[in-house]
């Protein structure tokens, strides 16, 4: 068995809503595996599912070969889990809530007194551990999350969005220690962040109203697109006006806009000639041919920009 | 087997032990006041019950009334914070531990809280009384603080477990707990009722808990028929509420 997760056709339905649709998949162990998806797409509902706390409409899904409904205490020995929104006790100390974590697990006092100064300092707060976790900053409080999802050692962390939030450093901070977890444990992530699935996650899945619209890695993801043609214009003034005119162009899709400069892909390379011939030369300032990006792959399959 | 309720009681506790002062003010503060209002304030217009000054009719009441709203007050909040604000029962429940242990857990610390309050109040009372109860008749008290806390804080855990707006538990507080409780005879003797309503009101398990205090304070005796219907009442409020718990986190 080399599988840490494997899911078969879980859905999960509210009155008419399938918030999860049938959703399979196979996660290989040692890897970081990352769900993207749009708000709203079905991932913390997912994620709930895997972790035992809701229970599926339909299909099955096993953790280390242990079915999530009829093993789900063993499933839940297993698995270490970080929220989307940071459940802290504020009413106990940094060290406490690492505490009273690892007493749920029944680990001996020598060994959670270890296992936490290790993680305090790894985490980098070991100086705050007496402190009450509503006087730390919300990158140390979502460390602290994640430290305490790891005192019992799992074989398999869910993070629900780990990093929303913080600042690039923490960010960065966070990955590197994600990837340190590595191969030893395996990482089940979700994330609105192109960046983070591209540098971090071995594999990707991008879901959209509850179902998987494409799996691969990076550039795999990126290759499909490869076909694509993706452009960025630069203007010198008047993006308003150019976008509204963009948008009208039957051939122009994807349209991403940053002030003055858009981002955009066409249906064909044949469509060029037409497109400068719409805008006319007055404005431009730079228009060049892109490597596709993972954010065009996600704005292809879920076209998230159409319905904001 | 409990270690989750065990290890949740020794989460409650340790935070209780951090407030434990401000709180025991606080809620000492009430049932004083009620003392004071009525056992002195009043002692010239209310003539003796039964024999036994008013003062000291009333004292074994508001010992018990502070115990079990303790510790329906505890339970229900607790329950209803840990759910629905920080989100901690989330985290318990992503634990290898079950949900019987998080519903123990809880009620234990309730318990924990109707007694402590309780004992408190009582040694403030005795020590601003000039009255003594032999304390051979504490001992008899014992399953009265026992048990009306042990029910208290089973209906508390089944308030905060499924009423999810704040206010509503204050609602279920002020339209059935306090009257429940002021009902059941801590101001007067049951007796004042007319005949049909004493019936009723005799079976209510509030009136075991009061009634069966006074008499083990007042008197040092164990009414075993109050101590039967607390019993009952415990396990099927204690077996209520660990369902009703379960069918919440199930869904
Ligand atoms: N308890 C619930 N009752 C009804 N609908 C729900 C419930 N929980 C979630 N949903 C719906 O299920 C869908 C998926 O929600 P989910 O929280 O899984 O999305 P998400 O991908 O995690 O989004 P986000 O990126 O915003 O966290 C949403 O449309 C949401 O409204
Ligand atoms: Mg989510």
């Amino acid at each position: 068995m080399t599988y840490a997760l494997e899911i078969d056709g879980l859905s999960k339905v509210y009155g008419t809503m399938r918030a999860v649709d049938t959703f399979s998949l196979r996660v290989q162990r040692g890897t970081i595996f990352g769900l993207l998806g749009p708000n709203g797409a079905g991932k913390t509902t997912l994620i709930r599912m895997l972790t035992t706390l809701l229970r599926p409409s339909a299909g099955s899904a096993r953790i280390e070969g242990h079915d999530i409904l009829s093993s789900a205490r063993t499933v839940r020995s297993m698995i270490g889990v970080v929220p989307q929104d940071n459940n802290l006790d504020r009413y106990l100390t940094c060290r406490e809530n690492l505490v009273l974590h690892a007493r749920m697990y029944a680990m001996a006092s020598a060994e959670y007194n270890r296992r936490i100064d290790e993680l305090l300092e790894l985490i980098g707060l070991t100086n705050r551990q007496h402190d009450f976790p509503d006087t730390f900053s919300g990158g140390m409080q979502r460390r602290l999350v994640v430290a305490r999802a790891l005192v019992h050692q799992p074989r398999i962390l869910f993070l629900d969005e780990p990093t929303t939030g913080l600042d690039p450093q923490s960010r960065r901070a966070v990955w590197n220690y994600v990837q340190s977890l590595t191969p030893q444990m395996t990482i089940f992530l979700t994330t609105h962040y192109m960046d983070e699935a591209d540098t971090l996650c071995d594999r990707i899945v991008i879901m959209d109203h509850g179902r998987a619209l494409v799996d691969g890695t990076a550039a795999e993801l990126k290759e499909r697109l490869a076909h694509a043609h993706m452009y960025e214009l630069e203007f010198s003034s008047d993006g308003e006006r150019y976008e509204k005119l963009l948008r009208e162009l039957p051939f122009v899709r994807n349209l991403q806009r940053t002030g003055n400069s858009f981002r955009l892909a066409l249906t064909g390379e044949e469509f060029l000639k037409p497109l400068m011939d719409r805008i006319g030369g007055d404005d431009i300032r730079k228009i060049c041919l892109k490597e596709p990006s993972l954010e065009d792959v996600f704005i292809e399959l879920t076209g998230k920009e159409v319905r904001e | 087997m409990f270690r989750g309720a065990i290890a949740i009681f020794w989460r409650d506790l340790l935070v209780l032990r951090r407030s434990l002062l401000s709180e025991l003010l606080a809620v000492i503060a009430y049932p004083l006041t009620l003392y004071l209002a009525f056992g002195i304030g009043l002692r010239g217009y209310i003539a003796d019950v039964d024999g036994v000054p008013y003062a000291l009719f009333i004292a074994p009441g508001l010992i018990s009334m502070t115990a079990v709203s303790a510790a329906f007050n505890d339970s229900a909040w607790s329950v209803w914070f840990h759910r629905r604000v920080q989100r901690t029962i989330e985290e318990y429940r992503v634990t290898p531990i079950t949900v019987y242990d998080i519903v123990i857990g809880k009620i234990f610390s309730g318990f924990a809280q109707g007694t402590i309050k309780g004992f408190a109040v009582a040694l403030v009372i005795f020590i601003l009384t000039p009255f003594r109860f032999p304390p051979a008749h504490l001992l008899a008290y014992l399953p009265f603080i026992f048990l009306g806390s042990m029910i208290f804080s089973c209906v508390g855990t089944i308030c905060g477990t499924m009423i999810d707006k704040p206010e509503n538990i204050g609602r279920v507080e002020a339209v059935v707990i306090v009257p429940l409780i002021f009902m059941s005879g801590i101001f007067f003797p049951l007796s004042s009722y007319p005949k049909e309503a004493f019936a009723v009101i005799s079976l209510f398990p509030t009136t075991a808990i009061f009634e069966g205090a006074r008499q083990a304070l007042l008197n040092g005796r164990v009414a075993q028929l109050s101590v039967g219907i607390l019993l009952a009442t415990a396990v099927i409020a204690f077996a209520a509420s660990a369902l009703t718990f379960n069918r919440k986190m199930s869904e």
